[in-house]
């Protein structure tokens, strides 16, 4: 057990290592303390230390698992961007001299949407700018140096902006109690949906992933309970809760979750008699949810009755009229009709959440228990803020609860119906595929989508010849004086990836991308086992110099072959899904120091480019296959060391700030053109 | 077979022109009468739109295979030769008229096609005409000086192959004149003075608003036949409240005219909402009326260039984020506050400064190096504005959460300028956009146009030049009487600022959203008298149901859905329609206020409506549509 504590805080200090080196690039101060802050706070637990003495043996086994499958998640990314940036930083001094305008289109097109996607989960917006620019791939051999420069600046830049993004994302260790009053520890970064994170869930369960699952939140202090909504982010909600709270996230089926999409008769027409409700055809339920939630507008069901309300500060409680309308909760005020211009603003859904309370009877003197309450998430304490609202029974409260998450949040609880459902009648065969073992390496959802892509990648990445011979020609020769000029690498590297040509280069820089990866690992390379990676990862920087490219080029058979000789799948094919997926990008990325990863590129790239005037077909094909590429190559080299890697960036970061203008320069000019 | 004299009235010679006699036997089919007829007049000219019309039937001959026997026609028939197409004057959603050539011999569905054709709105089926309600006798004067749009002048011809031209059907881009029109047509009125809402008829009661479906045009019938005579006034409007598939990409006057429709529903009270929903409504004629004056229609924008350049705006704004100079943009900047618990205290004096979405305080400009002494985070939070221009008075009112409830806190700002700015930055602070976000400057620009209108409203009330907009112009008279101009301006001010970032399309859809989202919406009501009912109640209408009101209660008593019919008859001689449910539920009803054939259509259109599915929805079903409106007379 020590050994796993240790483990464990060793690889928080790695993280930390790598974020702070990550701030250094360019947020100077702030985004450090904020980092170290998220890291620590753990949701469930009074602090980390004693978070992770909770942990059972497997948790931590899930939770480390967790934590490398973000380092190369994160590394993935990185090299994504990396070589997205190359192409596009390219452009501006290719296209007057070489004027192949139309090669770049196709290729641009085909990033652009990587990029819409990748934006929406993990990847950068700065990609897109990328994408678009994609350069003309056939190069000469050698760039001019005005190219390798403006290459290099779009790398630290893409790099830079990379890095913000990544330091801001804040990560929370959540311990969720299950059913059964055990409880499973995970980490999750706010970028995660809560049915992301129920997806996980599902996989560590192997429950049957029935719609009815949820997570909801307690507030121990007010004695409230919610379910949190399919589409929200974890993250938010759980950093409102103060610090000493006792609020739990619970993992249970919930039948009101999605109630009104199995019977959305009771609902919308629940003044009609038990029995018609009962025998409601499915025809007729069919109906009622196109109705009602497929037209232009969402329909709320039209509830109006009297409930209790709580006074404000007393406890004695008033009986209104109230009625729902999809813009608030109204009432009829005394002595007035129930015509919609006499009715009295109650309460409008912006800034509220509904939520179940419990005990109100004997903390608040309720007339029953069935009561709503409806208050600001950030509120967590006693207040007059918090509206106490009580209900008849518990057919009337659900009534209610569901109509006002109707008219909050409208189509999006459809939508997470149906992406539920498809959850529900796919879970099967997934649960029964994945065995627990895999599913602890890529604990968080997202990060193993991220990671899958970037393994198929992988692959696809040796093949795209096409971004190899851009990068060729840009790194060969002059490798950026901020880079390292790594001399001697190819010695080093030969021997790990001695299968393939191509490989070899690509393992000297991407080396980090290894050990995120063992799957990864290439046909040659023996695949590192997984804890070395970590180290590695910061090891890499050694490696880093990036073999000439020229050796590479000899020792390249040429491009098309290795392709053929690449592992399995068609590099152009295997870029697509990446593309969808991308945004878990490739894992490389985050750790190659900018400048480094061009050489490296190079050399990657080298095996193909070898013929030094590629066809513009694979030039296009190669800007796709780029990013990858690098994945693969990374991959080979078994340990390389992150942590070099920081280093670089760090010395990078330095010019942070004038990278960005320069981005912004290159922006502007191409928008101009 | 006997020769006999026919007289036919050719209404081309003139008023006074005496009838052409030609010799006909009875077993003469229409089509040789026309050629008789034309022949005798010695006319050269298209006569390829006239057809015959029976006088004393009310009838068309319009089959001109058909002999005269056949018809029935004898010596005694008043025939006249006139042309199916004559100009109407027609009054559109928005309240204006135009005059175009419409058909009067087909049935009235097939007319509104020709017209929608015309217009360019698609799916016709779901509008109808019907008769004017007559104006006070003081506005025909002013009526009569109306500018109205002429459009009789377009081959009919060329409006049955619709081909685009400009985005916009080839007819309105022959000239100048016309394009006039197709904008009038797509681009939203801007808001009327609060005079024309106060003097238009408002229904007061839901009786009043039963009376005007009385005087729908019935859709089996021409318009010949229901008396409406050349250059006669009716409206158009939306009949069946079920958009069918609205793509604003092709439907920009559709779109256009649902709004203007539910605009004047909503002024006019014809359906009730709340007042908070009313000035949600304001605030989004409001910018929707700015944003069409300002933004000319780039109905070709270009998708893949759109994505681009959000992408690269996108980038940039990162980047600037990240710049110092956009962050600290407000650092300079010296205002008051005061936590609301020290009302006593008033205000006092703090050095503030806004970065990203906080706001920290020092006691002055030279400690602000060091540690703020509150910094408070509005994300979140709740903005307010509490400004009065004539006063000078500028307070932003922060209502922000913290575990421990809201807390309430007043910025006061010494002027306007220094108040818009700090009111835009909280308002994009608490949705968590920080003063480096694009939007920053539009919101300092809206919060200041709106103060603009604060001050000219003090003075004359009904100035609307483009700055300033008279806030009673937004909603409806009542809130003329319960709310000055002033009064309202904060007030749509504060619902504006969560619609401002709206284009042009997506405010006219959240417009309609939130109009269908009404707990009354697409509610027709008829007065009815039930089957042993001894009192007079109202049918309500809907595009999924039927609703029963009791006049006595002004509640919904009963709800029948269509989708529970099993059947629905009109005894035409009793003028009884009569709707068996599931469930052996039986209902049966006359109608008081409009025609039992209206109710009836209303029903069977709905039902109708229902059917369009999208791989279908390419052809109008004529036939299926009479088939379920027609009543006995179609078939």
């Amino acid at each position: 057990m020590e050994d796993i504590d240790a483990m464990f805080s060793d690889l928080l200090g790695e993280m930390d290592l790598l974020t702070q080196s990550l701030e250094q690039g360019t947020v100077p101060s702030e985004p450090l303390p904020t980092i170290k802050k998220e890291l620590n706070f753990s949701i469930g637990f009074t602090d980390l230390n004693e978070s992770l003495h909770e942990l059972e043996d497997n948790d931590l086994d899930a939770l480390m698992a967790d934590l490398v499958a973000d380092l190369n998640a994160t590394e993935e990314k990185l090299a994504a961007e990396i070589q997205g940036l190359d192409k596009p930083s390219l452009p501006p001094p290719d296209l007057p001299a070489k004027g192949p305008g139309a090669l770049p289109a196709p290729s641009g097109s085909s990033p652009s949407p990587r990029n819409s996607t990748g934006s929406s989960t993990v990847t950068p917006p700065p990609a897109s700018a990328t994408s678009p620019l994609p350069p003309p791939p056939p190069q000469t051999t050698k760039p001019t140096k005005e190219e390798m420069e403006a290459q290099a600046k779009a790398d630290k830049i893409k790099l830079a902006l990379e890095k913000l993004k990544e330091a801001k994302v804040k990560k929370l260790v959540v311990k969720v109690l299950m059913n059964d009053g055990s409880s499973k520890t995970l980490m999750v970064d706010e970028r995660q949906t809560v049915r992301e994170v129920l997806d996980n869930l599902f996989e560590k369960t192997h429950c049957d992933c029935n719609v009815d699952w949820s997570l909801c939140e307690t507030n121990h202090e007010l004695q409230l309970e919610r379910t949190f909504e399919d589409h929200e982010n974890l993250v938010e909600p759980l950093l409102a809760w103060t610090r000493d709270s006792e609020n739990k996230v619970l993992f249970q089926e919930r039948k009101a979750k999605f109630e009104v999409f199995k019977n959305p008769q009771n609902f919308y027409l629940w003044k009609k008699d038990k029995k018609t409700l009962k025998d409601m055809k499915d025809k007729d339920k069919e109906i009622l949810i196109k109705e009602n939630f497929s037209g232009t507008s969402i329909i709320v069901p039209d509830l109006e009755g009297v409930l209790y309300l709580k006074e404000d500060s007393k406890k004695s409680w008033k009986q209104r009229l109230f009625q729902l309308r999809a813009s608030g909760i109204y009432y009829v005020p005394k002595g007035k009709t129930k015509s919609s211009r006499d009715l009295v603003c109650f309460v409008q859904f912006d800034n509220v959440n509904v939520y179940f309370g419990k005990d109100v009877r004997n903390r608040y003197k309720a007339p029953t228990d069935f009561c709503f309450v409806l208050k600001h998430p950030q509120i967590q304490k006693e207040s007059q803020y918090i509206k106490y609202l009580c209900c008849d029974d518990a057919w009337t409260l659900n009534l209610w609860m569901t109509g006002i998450r109707i008219a909050k949040y409208g189509a999006l609880l459809y939508e997470n119906f149906k992406t539920a459902e498809k959850k529900a009648a796919s879970s099967s065969s997934w649960t029964n595929r994945s065995t627990p073992s895999s599913s602890s390496s890529s604990t968080p959802s997202p990060t193993i989508k991220a990671k899958a892509p970037s393994q198929a990648n992988g692959h696809a990445p040796k093949l795209q010849p096409g971004p190899v011979p851009q990068d060729f020609g840009d790194l060969p020769p002059p490798p950026l004086d901020d880079f390292l000029p790594p001399p001697p690498p190819d010695p080093a590297l030969p021997p790990q990836p001695p299968s393939l040509l191509s490989k070899p280069a690509a393992p000297q820089r991407h080396p980090p991308d290894s050990f995120p990866l063992p799957p990864l690992g290439l046909d040659s390379l023996p695949p590192p086992p997984p804890p070395p990676p970590l180290s590695d990862s910061e090891s890499p920087p050694d490696f880093l110099p990036p073999p000439p490219p020229n050796a590479g080029f000899g020792s390249l058979p040429p491009p098309p072959a290795p392709v053929d000789s690449l592992p399995p799948p068609p590099p152009p094919a295997a870029f697509k899904g990446v593309s969808q997926s991308l945004p878990p990008p490739p894992p490389d990325p985050h750790f190659l120091p900018p400048p480094p990863p061009d050489p490296v590129f190079t050399g990657a790239g080298a095996p193909p480019p070898p013929p030094p005037p590629p066809p513009p077909a694979p030039a296009a094909a190669t800007p796709r296959a780029a990013g990858r590429p690098a994945g693969s190559v990374k991959k080979m080299p078994p340990a390389p060391p992150k942590r070099t890697t920081p280093t670089l960036q760090g010395g990078g970061g330095g010019g942070g700030g004038d990278f960005m203008s320069e981005l912004m320069l290159a922006m502007r000019k191409r928008t101009d053109q | 077979m006997a020769v006999w004299d026919l007289s036919v009235t050719v209404e081309d010679l003139g008023s006074d022109a005496p009838p052409v006699t030609i010799s006909v036997t009875s077993d003469l089919h229409v089509g040789g009468v026309i050629v008789k007829l034309v022949e005798k007049t010695q006319i050269k000219r298209d006569w390829s739109d006239h057809a015959l019309w029976w006088d004393q039937k009310q009838r068309w001959l319009l089959r001109t295979a058909w002999t005269l026997e056949k018809y029935g026609i004898h010596a005694d028939a008043r025939l006249v030769f006139i042309p199916q197409h004559k100009p109407l004057k027609l009054g559109l959603p928005n309240g204006i008229t135009v005059r175009l050539r419409a058909c009067f011999s087909n049935p009235v569905f097939q007319t509104v096609m020709g017209i929608c054709r015309m217009l360019n709105i698609r799916h016709p089926e779901e509008l109808s005409l019907l008769r004017p309600v007559e104006e006070k006798k003081k506005k025909k004067d002013k009526d009569l000086t109306k500018e109205i749009y002429d459009l009789t002048e377009v081959p009919l011809s060329s409006v049955s192959r619709p081909c685009l031209y400009n985005g916009m059907p080839a007819h309105f881009a022959d000239s100048e004149k016309m394009e006039v029109i197709y904008k009038m047509l797509s681009v939203t009125q801007p808001p009327p003075a609060p005079e024309v809402i106060t003097k238009q008829y408002r229904p007061a009661s839901v009786v009043d608003k039963a009376h005007i479906n009385g005087r729908w045009l019935d859709s089996s019938r021409s318009l010949m036949q229901q008396g409406i005579q050349e250059n006669d006034r009716l409206w158009l409007r939306f009949k069946y409240y079920s958009f069918y598939d609205l793509d604003p990409k092709y439907d920009m006057v559709r779109l256009t005219q649902i709004y203007e429709q539910a605009r004047w529903a909503i002024l006019l009270e014809d359906i009730d909402c709340t007042e908070e929903e009313m000035m949600l409504f304001g605030a989004l004629q409001y910018h929707i009326s700015k944003v069409s004056q300002s933004e000319p229609q780039n109905l070709s924008s270009n998708a893949a260039m759109d994505d681009l350049d959000s992408a690269l705006q996108c980038l940039e704004v990162k980047m600037e984020g990240e710049s110092s100079s956009a962050t600290d943009l407000l650092i300079n900047v010296v205002v008051c506050f005061r936590p609301k618990r020290l009302t006593l205290k008033g205000y006092k004096q703090y050095w503030f400064k806004f970065q990203d979405t906080s706001i920290s305080y020092f006691k002055s400009k030279e400690e602000s190096i060091g540690e703020p002494i509150q910094q408070i985070n509005l994300k979140g939070c709740e903005v307010a504005p509490d400004v009065n221009m004539a006063a000078q008075k500028f307070l932003i009112r922060l209502l922000i959460p913290a575990p421990e409830g809201m807390n309430e806190v007043y910025l006061r700002c010494e002027n306007e300028q220094q108040y818009a700015q700090w009111m835009a930055g909280c308002r994009l602070a608490s949705k968590g956009k920080s003063l480096a976000d694009s939007s920053f400057q539009s919101e300092i620009q809206s919060i200041r146009s709106f103060l603009a209108m604060q001050k000219t409203n003090s003075g004359s009330s009904a100035a609307a030049s483009d700055e300033s907009i008279n806030t009673h112009s937004l909603v409806s008279p009542r809130y003329h009487k319960k709310y000055k101009p002033k009064q309202l301006t904060p007030r749509i001010l504060d619902a504006y600022q969560n619609v401002a970032q709206l284009s042009l399309t997506d405010a006219l859809m959240r417009f309609l959203q939130i109009w269908q989202a009404l707990p009354d919406f697409g509610l027709s009501y008829v007065v009815v008298r039930f089957k042993g009912s001894r009192k007079d109640e109202v049918l309500g209408i809907a595009p999924n149901r039927l609703i029963r009101i009791d006049l006595g209660v002004g509640d919904v008593v009963k709800t029948w859905r269509y989708n529970n019919m099993k059947q629905w008859n009109v005894n035409w001689d009793i003028r009884q329609v009569a709707i068996e449910f599931e469930g052996n539920v039986n209902i049966a009803f006359s109608c008081v206020t409009a025609d039992c054939k209206i109710v009836h259509e209303f029903i069977g259109g709905y039902i109708f409506m229902s059917t369009r599915s999208r791989e279908k929805s390419d052809t109008l079903n004529e036939e299926l549509f009479h088939k379920l409106t027609g009543g006995h007379e179609a078939l």
